[in-house]
């Protein structure tokens, strides 16, 4: 009976030990190079990818990645079919109501792309232009603000490619996306013959990682995850593959 | 499911009535010109001599481009349609730099460049459905004109009518009433595709609702919207073909 109860123990102890780590589901939408893109054996790849591979090797936990399209990709916290959204997403307080954000983990400003001849230099002299942005990202916002969200002279695209293409087609006189993803995207297609505008009005602001509203175990997980691997020197590691040496500060909230 | 919030709708009413107007105004133009377009491609698909050196240039030169132009347009998605006449096809011929209308003189470069900026997307919604619509009219035409009685085109050529008159005057008319269920439903199709516009930057219906979905990342309210006016939509649309046809039927003496 004795020898009974101490196997049992023994068995007991060694499951606990073996506990498969928990497995969350991030989604990630692929056409945001740098920070998400499919490689050409359909394998997410980018700064976002690597960063949230760290967390989860900090925090122990496994992730499973899908590449999950940017329309619609916040419904898909709350319906159960993502944990985890890394996906180059702006903290916003309109996003805030709908879903919850880990603290910042990339510091991200707008910046306009015009082509090289042209004598646009501020965000204010786009009021006479066609102004392309990708739909609901933060140049989205800056520019609904400057020229009222209704305006038809904004002009949505689903991706920062495809607002560049037409642009490149003369469709739009200027652009607004990411900085980081714009300047990729120059440094990769110098026939194109762009130029950068920065302009005063362009607050900072921060990439978050969203997870469901009122997940707050899996919240404090990343977080606790993400402050071990800017600790530990991880981050800076990941943010110089991608980006340069100037690696960032990363404010609590 | 939380509740319906309206306010977020009202908050974007002009763009949903722009969008609505822009998405009735697309659908009336590529109705009329894909009929048109498609009428032209189903007489050439019917295009035949029986004899005679015409025959062999009719069937070479005119039948078989069509039909392989029928089957490429309809073996395609019309959403990669769209997105290889907006980014392929129509720089082709209006492009700023090296466009073959500005090169070609036809247009100078600051007209290009101000079509593009202000109805790049509208034209090539136009264009890329009125091809496709086209591809799917023709064969509702020849449908239409196979379904009248050979006699009726060998009794008017035999009173000395022309082959155009005939089919204007005799084939045509009749073809019309058997083809309008189907013109009908092509007509509601396009209602419907020219949400697929929406991804080009069109500011149509589907447009407004993704605008809003993204800037509140709420799906629910504005997509439940919009699918409502598109059926309100359709349903009238549907409604007037079926007056056409009581309108087309009445000389039936049945």
């Amino acid at each position: 009976m004795l020898r009974g109860i101490a196997l049992l123990t023994a068995a007991l102890s060694l499951f606990a030990a073996s506990v498969q780590a928990e497995t969350y589901i991030v989604g990630s939408g692929g056409t945001y190079r740098p920070f998400e893109y499919e490689n050409s054996q359909k394998q997410l790849e980018g700064f976002d990818i690597d960063i949230i591979k760290a967390i989860a090797k900090a925090e122990n936990f496994e992730v499973k990645l899908v590449n999950t399209p940017w329309e619609g990709i916040f419904a898909t916290l709350n319906s159960g079919d993502r944990d985890i959204i890394i996906s180059g997403i702006t903290i916003t307080d309109k996003r805030q109501k709908m879903v919850d954000f880990s603290t910042p983990y990339f510091p991200a400003e707008q910046a306009i792309v015009v082509p090289s001849t042209s004598t646009i230099a501020s965000l204010a002299a786009l009021k006479t232009q066609k102004v392309g942005v990708v739909n609901s990202s933060t140049g989205d916002i800056v520019v609904s603000d400057e020229l009222g969200k209704s305006s038809t002279a904004i002009k949505r695209f689903d991706n920062t490619p495809l607002m560049l293409q037409e642009l490149y087609e003369d469709g739009i006189g200027a652009a607004v996306g990411d900085v980081g993803v714009v300047k990729y995207y120059i440094k990769t297609h110098p026939e194109k013959q762009f130029k950068l505008v920065s302009d005063a009005k362009f607050e900072r602001q921060y990439f978050g990682i969203a997870v469901a509203k009122g997940n707050d175990a899996l919240r404090n997980k990343i977080n606790a995850g993400l402050k071990q691997i800017v600790a530990d020197g991880t981050y800076a590691k990941i943010y110089r593959t991608w980006f340069d040496n100037n690696v960032p500060t990363l404010p609590a909230q | 499911m939380s509740g319906f919030r309206w306010e977020i709708i009202q908050e974007y009413l002009p763009l949903f009535i722009d969008g609505a107007l822009m998405t009735l105004k697309c659908t009336v133009i590529c109705v009329i010109t894909g009929t048109l377009w498609g009428l032209t491609l189903g007489l050439g698909r019917l295009a035949q001599a029986p004899h005679g050196p015409w025959k062999q240039v009719l069937r070479f030169a005119v039948q078989w481009p069509v039909r392989i132009y029928i089957s490429a347009f309809r073996g395609t998605p019309l959403f990669v349609q769209i997105m290889v006449v907006h980014f392929a096809l129509i720089p082709l011929f209006i492009n700023p730099r090296d466009g073959i209308l500005v090169s070609g003189g036809i247009m100078s470069a600051d007209v290009a460049r101000s079509l593009r900026a202000d109805y790049g997307a509208f034209l090539s919604c136009i264009v890329a459905i009125t091809l496709n619509a086209g591809a799917y009219v023709s064969e509702i035409f020849r449908a239409g004109i196979q379904s009248i009685d050979r006699g009726q085109m060998e009794a008017s050529r035999s009173l000395g009518m022309t082959w155009g008159r005939t089919m204007r005057k005799v084939i045509l008319p009749q073809a019309f009433r058997r083809m309008l269920p189907p013109l009908g439903n092509n007509a509601i199709a396009i209602v419907k595709d020219s949400s697929l516009a929406s991804a080009i930057g069109l500011a149509d219906l589907a447009y407004a609702a993704r605008t809003v979905s993204g800037a509140y990342a709420t799906y629910w309210e504005p997509y439940l919207v919009i699918s409502l006016v598109y059926w309100v939509f359709t349903f009238l649309l549907s409604l007037m073909v079926q007056l056409l046809e009581k309108r087309f039927g009445k000389s039936d003496s049945r």
